[in-house]
């Protein structure tokens, strides 16, 4: 009995694995970016975080798309390009996962100056957790410059990534009623 | 809740703790520096710098571009500047051949042994320092091409760094604007040996120089050569600010702009490279040591 009710389980929903891949690559595409816009002389050594932009959005309207397992690997591969301490951002992205997986009903009816501030608050938490991180590691406090800056330009380019994610989503939205 | 969900979220939530408690634990076991992990993330590197060249491709494109109409737009003006400059290089190169002549003189007179000679490999810079956490960079050439940890990475206008991680066809270099970075100096006009330390800023803090030195806003700071790593002479930066001990070096190379490096080889035979993380290799000079140092200068300062 237990088995058929699991088989009719399974048979009942549609995978989401696809789409969680689908998720995951344009997720690492974004850290690549990331990485790739710092070679313009304006994002040098502060390069704006897109990364955490797309897992804010993603965590927020469909968080069933963005398992833990792809936030790590976005992290890592971050780490590893940017030459930082090693799982310092995966660490930070993942906590930061967890506490938004906890409030996603408050954030899902939030209007959109509360979610912008609420990305103020979990940039400035990854990047102090990363701050910190460093500090302990090397003993050693970087310059804060280049930190507010990125900061700065993350936060003002949310708006522009939420829109832009929001009118994709509708999109699509439109394209599967259509079909 | 049915228990297939119960199950599922009992699930996510282990899978969410292990994959954090991994995470921290790396933190850990990077910074242990163990050959397992550089070699992880020399592999990261070869697999992944293709693919960060080619996303970077548009972006690169489009600076070219933006460069290009900057370049357009003040055509004239350069075209004057260059031939003034053109001018005063002319005059340069004479005084130089005149030196260089006379150094050899002196050279073949006093019978000193000339610096181990160094070839040059050019290479593309593939990636810049994205964050706020390090400068270091991924250049297109690895130990197909004879390069080694330890090798100077240069460009014309000076030093840019050292190599410090090698795969097959990428190699990363640790920046001299890295806050591990520690480079032995000296300055050009007085000889007073001291070191240069990163700050992951645009700028270098000048640091352990003997009590007399007094350096000037403008001079020239050069790499010393200590240690053998380095070759003396090449151009780290200039001074930018004095102020007490707080001195501040410019550095010589615009790393906004890097495009192609050099990375010199050879010429550090029997120099130790196995361990050139953290500055443990640019000891400081010793405070109450009369011993006999850096170009005739003892750690107190005083020429012997």
């Amino acid at each position: 009995m237990k088995d058929q009710q699991s088989y009719f389980e399974k048979a009942d929903f549609q995978s989401n694995l696809p789409k969680q891949f689908l998720v995951m690559f344009v997720a690492v595409l974004l850290v690549l970016l990331e990485v790739g816009l710092a070679q313009w002389p304006f994002f040098y050594g502060a390069s704006p975080l897109l990364s955490l932009i797309f897992m804010y959005f993603i965590m927020i309207y469909h968080d069933e798309l963005m398992p833990i397992m792809t936030v790590f690997i976005m992290g890592l591969i971050a780490d590893f390009l940017m030459s930082d301490i090693l799982g310092g951002r995966a660490t930070a992205l993942m906590l930061l996962s967890y506490a938004m997986r906890v409030g996603v009903l408050r954030l899902q009816q939030s209007d959109f100056m509360d979610l912008w501030v609420g990305f103020a608050v979990s940039c400035t938490a990854v990047m102090l957790f990363q701050l910190i991180v460093f500090t302990v590691v090397h003993f050693a406090v970087p310059s804060l410059s280049p930190l507010l800056f990125q900061l700065g330009f993350t936060l003002i380019l949310f708006p522009i990534g939420f829109v832009m994610m929001f009118s994709i989503q509708r999109l699509l939205q439109t394209l599967q009623v259509m079909r | 809740m049915r228990p297939s969900d119960k199950a599922k979220v009992r699930h996510r939530r282990l899978v969410h703790v292990v994959l954090i408690a991994l995470s921290f634990s790396l933190m850990f076991i990077g910074k242990a520096d163990l050959v397992a992990m550089r070699d992880l993330r020399m592999s990261s590197n070869d697999f992944l710098a293709p693919v960060i060249d080619f996303v970077s491709a548009p972006i690169r494109g489009v600076e070219t571009m933006a460069e290009g109409i900057r370049t357009v737009a003040s055509l004239r003006a350069e075209n004057v500047r260059l031939q003034a400059e053109n001018d005063l290089l002319q005059r340069w190169r004479r005084r130089a051949e005149i030196l260089e002549s006379e150094n050899q003189q002196l050279r073949s007179v006093t019978g000193t042994v000339s610096d181990e000679i160094r070839s040059l490999i050019t290479a593309r810079a593939v990636t810049a320092p994205g964050g706020s956490f390090a400068h270091t960079i991924l250049i297109a050439i690895g130990n197909e091409s004879g390069i080694a940890a330890g090798d100077p990475v240069i460009t014309s206008n000076g030093l840019v760094g050292i190599v410090y991680e090698v795969g097959r066809a990428y190699a990363r270099v640790l920046m001299i604007s890295d806050i591990n970075a520690r480079i032995p100096v000296m300055l050009a006009s007085s000889s007073w040996p001291g070191l240069t330390i990163g700050r992951n800023d645009e700028y270098l803090e000048l640091a352990f120089l003997p009590a007399e030195a007094r350096p000037e806003v403008g001079e020239l700071v050069l790499t010393s050569g200590h240690g053998g790593i380095l070759p003396a002479g090449l151009a780290v930066g200039r001074v930018d600010r004095v102020d007490g001990d707080d001195i501040r070096v410019r550095p010589a190379v615009e790393f906004r702009n890097l495009g192609y490096v050099s990375v010199l080889i050879g010429g550090t035979e029997g120099v130790d490279r196995s361990d050139l993380s953290q500055g443990s290799f640019f000891t400081p000079l010793p405070i109450d040591d009369d011993k006999r140092l850096l170009e005739g200068v003892n750690a107190s300062g005083t020429r012997q």
